[in-house]
């Protein structure tokens, strides 16, 4: 193993790795069979897919909770479960969804998955740590897992004080603990994007050569890093609060209960983005490829992607308008979250321009594309509403910010999650899926999404509080209408777990380019070899370029 | 009426005019929301139909790409909702301001009931009886959890936190029987700490005090009670024998502090010196022999003897004693 | 005696040249660095609001705090940062055994540091100073927030022990393996990026220092 002892001459590698632009290796899911070799696998793509098991696992779980208490609140007089019960269950639900979910969706499986493709390299920067960060966001899930098979939490899943630390009489520390290791793991993640991005770019892949996706999870890790930490304190502290009455949030010693929310929003505010950016990149490749056009406005996209993960910083009072802030510093929250809006919609129009005239084709990713665009577009309106002070002041903690919230959350990231998944498909397991199958289920979901969340804007503004169990009878038609959208939206879900994983097996082969797209990761086979590239990548020299542009006069193409 | 009356409502039913002018944003603000999503809507579907791969369209001469189309679609958005960002503002800083002659009511969050206190000193427990007409300022306090207060027939809430006063204001104009709410989460049975504002008219509710009038007095009168109950007299009574500074005409006045400094003893003094004597606010020539009625003395009954304090009668009644 | 062994590092299979290398190594650990400093900036921001909102009750609390002990722990974790600076330059000579002894000597005040912190808490814990523990009646009853100082102080030197704890940890594993011979000419630079660590658990030290023990005396 120590033959290639080198200096800092040129560079001998070890014997013992295949170089990849020697060798003709075999797949990376074919390279080695072993269980071993998954579970102490350091190749990115593996690592990917362990983490797409690991959070599909915690999805079926919060889906499972969304869906019992949807069945909940068919009736208004709360009969289904106990209110314990039911607060555990929206409990476990936010939790689950947010921290086990949501944040690490996208960029840990897609992102740990592309991101070396995409810019030309062999791996991430930092294989063993990416391994590592597994490792660490499974041992919190273990805590977590923990908590609620010991009997659950009930503090709602942003733990405020002082009924999280002295009040609640369920498994808080476990949950919390839980909650603290998986943001190492965030950072683990995010730190190792940021070292990739800069350093690992392939020859002549300059900065504006990448793909959007790439920046929007450069924007992403750095939210990773500076945000992150910021909640492992808060937690720490409320974990010692909580485990040793330290006082920091009491105020009998002199601590403050709403300096933990402004902890938490600090963090908790841009792990919104941390949830949204992903999203944005995916939806930046699909649509090009779809429309076999160039993405339009490249560099705004870019420079949005960066500006968001920017000005999300500075916006986390608007969580606090009702909570006795001062006025003048919800003023300055209110009007910077307006601000915030401005990235966001420079990529909504950029993404309409780029199908202008283009070459569409509707197959299952596009159609999720589309859907993303609509949902996050009334998603983001909605939380200019919420910013404007008056109207936050009635609808603050109605189900209009539940609403709100899930059309972000779920007509954004999961969307995309979603899209991107059907997108890359080929790409990960050699197969091609039922594209029949694909479009239903993207149809379904869409109206399962409209019927479930459309109504809880109409509930939140009629004044219905956001967690509760037991509700006045009036809001009890729209309520049937949510949870009757929930189950289409079930039905949605279930669907692409069956045919995807059906594909894997008995799907047709899929070619290296099923959607005709640009970008590195269509220049490798499906699925890729061990070492990414057989021989050294060809950075672009432009970024999408695909055979319709802006400006230019169309070319035939098929 | 009753607010179960219907079984489908679309919108709330609006009691002051603050409520109603916060409607008229979110309209203004939805057709905002209308011009600027519609086209995008009706864009990427007509797109999507008129440039699907094989329809023979005309893809030439592409979409014009310039500075100038991305900086006016960025700016131009933006300064349209910074509209609706000032108007909020300016009905947010409405409610901020409570006019002067006020009624004042006091409100206690507990896990998990409502306790209001009108200026009469007459309580109720999650129910509210207000009268139209008139401006109301509530001033509420957690004794546990945090709690939030909601009106959505005046489109207004406010959290209540443990330790820390705060208010709101508002002006009913419409009769009527609505609900309120705790809509911040707090726990087990948080759902079910809701109840019924009924507005009334000023007659009304005149008449409604007389007969719930059940203590008499006031919150200065009940606070009088409460002095007794813990034998605040034995030490601070003029002649008492244990030597204690006279609480008559406190409130108001300068206290010189036994490290020299002067404080004001306003409200939050009288608080933190019956929830904490010992917090560095030692009078000066004074020994530290009070006890401290932390977790001892409820909100409400702190509430009702800071009233009392506060009221001229604890002079009045002080200097009649022997 | 083994001056000027050859110096370098290996190259990992999925980097493209060394540069390539030990820039990504440099970079990553200043990343890791930077949310650890924002980390330790969210308590001593709030020990320095407590104080400004607490002023008697803050000086209080920090009288107890053993200021001597303190000052000598800067002055060791001085020297050790000095220390490894030493190891450091050695290892870009190649002088691998020298190194070697600058990072056992690293190791030496690390501990030392922790053992004088140890037995700080030890005098804390006999003067009826570790609020947190319910079986122990505080010494400071009658002034709340300065208990909340002395947990704060709890928490923001525990957690800056446990990252000397796991430096000194690594340092060891770490002399383990350059203890035998050919270490500097694979893994020079795990020296350069431990030292980057080093110093930043040194200097979260002399931040820590004057905010929780000097600014309130």
């Amino acid at each position: 193993m120590t033959s290639g002892t080198i200096t800092d001459g040129p560079a001998l590698r070890d014997p013992h790795t295949p170089d990849s632009r020697i060798g003709h290796g075999p797949d990376y899911l074919h390279a080695e069979h072993t269980l071993r070799s998954w579970f102490f696998t350091t190749d990115h793509k593996r690592i990917a897919l362990l983490y797409l098991a690991s959070i599909t696992a915690f999805f079926v779980i919060g889906a499972v909770t969304a869906g019992l208490v949807r069945l909940a609140l068919v009736v208004p007089d709360g009969q289904v479960f106990t209110n314990d019960t039911y607060n555990k269950l929206f409990t476990i639900h936010g939790v689950v969804m947010v921290w086990f979910f949501l944040i690490p969706s996208i960029p840990a499986t897609f992102g740990n998955f592309l991101i070396p493709l995409m810019i030309g390299a062999r791996d991430l920067a930092f294989p063993k740590l990416n391994l590592a960060s597994w490792y660490v966001f499974m041992t919190g899930a273990f805590f977590t897992l923990v908590s609620v098979v010991l009997g659950g939490v009930d503090t709602g899943w942003t733990f405020y004080t002082p009924l999280s630390t002295a009040f609640s009489n369920t498994w808080v520390v476990p949950a919390l603990i839980g909650v603290t290791i998986v943001g190492f793991s965030s950072i683990l993640t995010g730190l190792n994007f940021v070292v990739t991005i800069h350093t690992m770019r392939a020859p002549g892949m300059t900065w504006f050569r990448l793909p959007i996706f790439v920046w929007t999870h450069y924007a992403t890790s750095l939210i990773f890093l500076l945000a992150t930490p910021v909640i492992t304190v808060a937690l720490v502290l409320l974990i010692a609060e909580r485990a040793f009455h330290i006082g920091v949030f009491d105020p009998a010693y002199g601590g403050d209960p709403v300096l933990f929310q402004h902890l938490f929003w600090f963090y908790s505010h841009p792990a919104v983005y941390i949830m949204v950016l992903p999203g944005m990149g995916v939806i930046s490749e699909i649509v090009p490829a779809f429309a076999q056009k160039k993405l339009f406005g490249y560099r705004f996209v870019a420079y949005a992607a960066i500006g968001l993960a920017s000005v999300t910083f500075f916006v986390w009072g608007h969580h606090m308008f009702v909570n006795g802030q001062s006025d003048l510093a919800s003023v300055a929250f209110s009007v910077l979250s307006f601000a915030v809006a401005v990235p966001s919609a420079v990529k909504v129009y950029n993404w309409t321009a780029t199908i202008h005239k283009g070459s569409l084709k509707l197959d299952t990713p596009m159609l999720y594309a589309m859907g993303y665009i609509g949902l996050f577009v009334l998603g983001g309106l909605t939380g200019l509403y919420l910013a404007t002070l008056a109207i936050n002041q009635h609808v603050h903690a109605t189900y209009f910010v539940v609403a709100h919230f899930h059309y972000i959350m779920v007509g954004g990231t999961v969307l995309a999650f979603l899209g991107g998944l059907h997108f890359w498909w080929p790409k990960f397991t050699g197969r091609m899926y039922i594209e029949a199958w694909g479009r239903i289920s993207a149809v379904l979901i869409f109206i399962g999404f409209n019927v479930t969340f459309f109504p809880q804007f109409i509930l939140g503004y009629l004044g219905m509080p956001r967690r509760y169990h037991v509700y006045p009878a009036e809001f009890q038609f729209l309520n049937i209408l949510s949870s009757a959208g929930s189950t289409i939206l079930a039905v949605g879900y279930i669907f692409p777990m069956i045919y995807l994983v059906y594909a894997i097996w008995f799907g047709k082969r899929a070619p290296a380019n099923p959607w005709d797209a640009r970008g590195l990761e269509w220049t490798v086979a499906s699925p890729p070899p061990a070492h990414n590239f057989l021989t050294e990548p060809q950075a672009p020299k432009v970024p999408y370029d695909y055979p319709i542009q802006a400006r230019e006069t169309g070319r035939q193409h098929s | 009426m009753n607010p179960t009356d219907l079984a489908l409502r679309l919108w709330p039913p609006a009691a002051s005019a603050t409520a109603v002018e916060t409607d008229w944003l979110i309209l203004a603000f939805t057709v905002l929301t209308l011009l600027l999503t519609v086209p995008v809507f009706v864009a990427i579907t007509w797109f999507a139909i008129r440039y699907r791969q094989g329809e023979p369209a005309d893809r030439s001469h592409g979409t014009i790409r310039s500075v100038l189309i991305e900086i006016s679609w960025m700016l131009i958005p933006f300064l349209l909702t910074l509209i609706f960002f000032v108007w909020g503002a300016r009905l947010f800083f409405i409610s901020k301001q409570a006019p002067g002659d006020a009624m004042v009511i006091e409100a206690i969050g507990r896990q998990w009931m409502w306790k209001f206190q009108h200026p009469t000193g007459q309580s109720e427990i999650n129910d509210l009886h207000l009268p139209i007409g008139q401006p109301i300022k509530i001033r509420m306090i957690s004794q546990d959890v945090i709690h939030n207060l909601y009106f959505p027939v005046f489109r207004m809430q406010m959290a209540t936190l443990p330790d820390r006063y705060t208010e709101m204001w508002f002006k009913p104009d419409r009769t009527g029987t609505y609900r309120l709410y705790c809509s911040e989460y707090c726990g087990t049975d948080h759902s079910r700490m809701d109840g019924t504002l009924t507005l009334m008219t000023q007659a009304d509710y005149a008449a409604w005090l007389q007969n719930a009038g059940a203590q008499q007095g006031g919150q200065a009168g009940a606070g009088r009670a409460i002095y007794e109950s813990y034998a605040c007299g034995t030490c601070h009574d003029p002649g008492a024998k244990v030597r204690a500074p006279s609480l008559a005409g406190l409130y108001g006045r300068e206290v010189r502090l036994a490290d020299g400094r002067i404080v004001t003893a306003d409200e939050a003094y009288l608080r933190d010196k019956i929830l904490n004597p010992n917090r560095q606010k030692l009078a000066a020539d004074y020994k530290q022999v009070m006890p401290a009625f932390r977790n001892v003395i409820p909100t409400d009954d702190l509430d009702r003897l800071v009233a009392y304090l506060k009221s001229g009668r604890a002079t009045a009644q002080q200097e009649a004693s022997p | 005696m083994s001056g000027g062994t050859s110096v370098g590092v290996r190259l990992a299979s999925h980097f493209a040249t060394v540069e390539q290398q030990k820039h990504a190594a440099v970079l990553g650990m200043w990343a890791w660095l930077l949310t650890e400093l924002l980390l330790f900036a969210g308590l001593f921001l709030t020990a320095l609001i407590l104080r400004l909102t607490h002023p008697e009750a803050v000086q209080a609390a920090a009288r107890h705090l053993k200021f001597w002990i303190g000052a000598v722990n800067t002055v060791v974790l001085i020297g050790s940062s000095l220390t490894m600076s030493g190891a450091i330059q050695l290892s870009r000579l190649g002088w691998q055994r020298g190194m070697v002894r600058f990072m056992l000597a690293t190791a030496a005040l690390g501990t030392l540091f922790l053992a004088l912190k140890g037995y700080e808490y030890y005098a804390d814990y006999h003067e009826h100073m570790m609020p947190f523990l319910s079986d122990r009646p505080y010494a400071l009853t009658d002034s709340p927030p300065s208990r909340l100082f002395v947990n704060l102080y709890y928490v923001a030197t525990g957690l800056h022990g446990l990252h000397l704890l796991t430096g000194i940890a690594i340092l060891l594993a770490m002399t383990r393996q350059a203890s035998r011979p050919g270490f500097l000419a694979a893994h020079q630079n795990r020296i350069e990026i431990f030292g980057l660590y080093w110093h930043f658990i040194d200097l979260i030290w002399i931040v820590a220092f004057p905010t929780l023990y000097v600014l309130n005396r």
